[in-house]
């Protein structure tokens, strides 16, 4: 068998297919590809506020500030206290000047810094920088810490990683529930092209059968028609969505502006080094078996005596 | 590679009987048939074989059958119309099955036949329809061509094999044309040049000349004998009278259903 000829064959039969049954052909890529953008989307907020939650974990910590006047050797006393504490991980004490230093730096044009001259406005901006060995022990310590005499102010982080969290948890499931339907309305459209295209078919695949084409060669141009469908209903959708991650993240990061508090997301590569093979496999595997199934059904009616 | 399709119709007779079939074995036993000789072996077995359609005993389409054919011989099979010749053809496609009886071609019971065998061994036989059952949607060359990529031939040699049988059959100059836009004949012919350009084992075919002119005729007549000779065993279902009494066959008669003559010469009575 020269299997290279047949797969020939086969692929242009289903492109035969395809073109025959245009319309039935066309719906099912825009709904897949409804679909799969859907999926894109979805999948970008996801991984970005995961990408936050774990941001917030390890780097953010809560911040604390000193009452006003404290001696550097009470701070000194108070670090030490702090550390010794269980859920402590670190504490990084950053002085007011750094701070100036800093907020210089990220947040004003040098002109502008200029005119504070040598003075900080940020006098009384001393903080420990607090790191915790895990989110959940957090609440407790920072309830112990904020009690502790010298200490004015505590910036803790959990609302926003708890929002984050059910944000995560409510995305999920409204993701899963959308897209599984996209996807049987998505199943159902290429499972009514495929069955159209064996009526149109049903004469020619009766005199296949009796000159002696095998099942699989009979079905090839159908599941080919299948997996192109998915193809295409997947590289569609990836390509804009691969165009437009970032004007996508960002025009959601504003519509959330209290929640997506850095504009540091996950970059294009490693969202698509998941995102392209996951949509793929989905779009190929539905077109597939999709056309597989529905092939069950509708050529049974064929199986000689 | 013990595909039927890429043996030789000569070897591959060879080659299935002496693989000493059980099935082909106690059929030999049971019947009075003298003990089979390799080189006189019968192709196709029809054994007490009777059909009927739609299941009321009545009307039979067949009534116990039997005859056989040896390999490189040349059968017609004529009769009335509605006397049960197509349902002969398709019974030795396996098409159909037989109510009762059995049909072994090859050696092989056809009842026994898997899915996949039956694929194969239709591949392996050459069959002419009397509706002639071309692809609508394609046109001459490549309705001759999908016989050849049914069988999984190599793709560069296609085209030869095809533009070869289109010009046997004198065909080559409309290759590009639709069924739609043949006549008769001309479907006929595209139909004889499908179920020749695999080089099948055994021909199967029903009225092959049934639209044809006289001329047209003996052409489409002279080329079967050709395939005969080269080894092919050929059944012919045919009402041209004038056909079977110049060539001078082995003629099997059927009528309402049964054989009411099977001798070597011309149409015979009626
Ligand atoms: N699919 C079918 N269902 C029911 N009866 C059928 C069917 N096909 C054929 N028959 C009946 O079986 C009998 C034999 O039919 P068959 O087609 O074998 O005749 P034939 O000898 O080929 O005739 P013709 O020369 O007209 O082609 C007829 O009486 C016909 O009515
Ligand atoms: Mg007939």
């Amino acid at each position: 068998m020269n299997s290279f000829g047949s797969f020939a064959y086969c692929f242009h039969q289903g492109i035969k297919n395809i073109r025959r049954n245009k319309l039935f052909s066309i719906a099912s890529v825009a709904t897949m590809t409804a679909c799969l953008f859907l999926f894109g989307i979805m999948y970008f907020i996801l991984i970005n506020v995961q990408y936050m939650l774990l941001e917030a974990e390890t780097n953010v910590g809560v911040t604390v500030f000193f009452d006003e006047g404290i001696e550097d050797e009470q701070i000194a006393n108070l670090k030490q206290r702090i550390e010794a504490m269980e859920a402590v991980r670190s504490v990084v004490y950053k002085s007011a000047a750094q701070t100036w230093e800093e907020y210089k730096e990220t947040h004003l044009t040098d002109e502008l810094a200029e005119t504070f001259g040598t003075d900080n406005p940020l006098e009384d901006s001393a903080s420990f920088s607090i790191f915790f060995e895990s989110v959940e022990e957090q609440t407790e310590t920072v309830a112990q810490i904020a009690m502790l005499p010298g200490i004015r102010k505590v910036n803790d982080t959990e609302d926003m990683v708890n929002t984050l969290t059910r944000l995560n948890r409510i995305l999920s499931i409204g993701s899963v529930i959308i897209i599984g339907l996209l996807l049987c309305i998505a199943t159902f459209l290429i499972s009514t092209t495929v069955t159209m295209g064996v009526s149109i078919r049903r004469k020619e695949i009766s005199i296949m059968h009796l000159i002696g084409a095998t099942d699989i060669f009979i079905r090839a141009p159908f599941l080919v028609e299948g997996v192109i469908i998915g193809l295409l209903g997947a590289c569609i959708p990836l390509s804009i969505l691969y165009a437009l991650y970032y004007k996508i993240i960002e025009l959601i990061a504003s519509k959330f502006s209290s929640l997506f508090s850095t504009l540091n997301f996950v970059n294009t590569s490693e969202v698509f080094q998941v995102l392209a093979p996951v949509s793929l496999c989905i779009g190929v595997g539905i077109g597939f078996l999709g056309s597989y199934f529905t092939l069950n059904k509708q050529l049974r009616n064929f199986r000689q005596l | 590679m013990s595909d039927w399709e890429n043996v030789p119709a000569s070897e591959l007779q060879e080659q299935k009987i002496q693989e000493s079939d059980p099935a082909l074995e106690s059929v030999s036993e049971n019947s009075s048939r003298a003990p089979i000789n390799p080189l006189d072996a019968p192709v196709i077995v029809l054994e007490h074989v009777s059909k009927e359609y739609d299941g009321t005993t009545e009307n039979h389409a067949l009534t116990d059958v039997s005859f056989s054919v040896k390999k490189g011989e040349f059968v017609f099979i004529v009769g009335p119309s509605g006397s049960g010749k197509s349902t002969m053809i398709r019974l030795m496609m396996k098409e159909i099955s037989p109510t009762e009886g059995r049909i072994y071609v090859a050696g092989k019971d056809l009842a026994k036949l898997r899915k996949r065998q039956v694929c194969k061994y239709r591949r392996s036989i050459g069959i002419v329809f009397q509706d002639f059952r071309l692809l609508q949607d394609r046109n001459v060359y490549e309705n001759v061509a999908f016989a050849q990529q049914v069988v999984g031939a190599p793709k560069r040699r296609i085209p030869k094999e095809v533009s070869k049988m289109l010009n046997l059959v004198g065909l080559s100059g409309k290759y590009k044309n639709r069924p739609t836009e043949l006549s008769g004949g001309e479907q006929q012919r595209v139909a004889l040049a499908r179920a020749l350009v695999n080089n099948p084992m055994i021909l199967l075919a029903d009225e092959p000349t049934g639209n044809l002119d006289p001329q047209n005729s003996w052409e489409i007549m002279n080329l079967l004998e050709e395939i005969n000779r080269r080894g092919t065993t050929v059944v012919v279902v045919t009402h041209n009278r004038e056909i079977v009494d110049r060539m001078q066959k082995r003629v099997i008669s059927v009528q309402s259903g049964v054989i009411v003559e099977d001798k070597k010469g011309g149409y015979g009575h009626e």
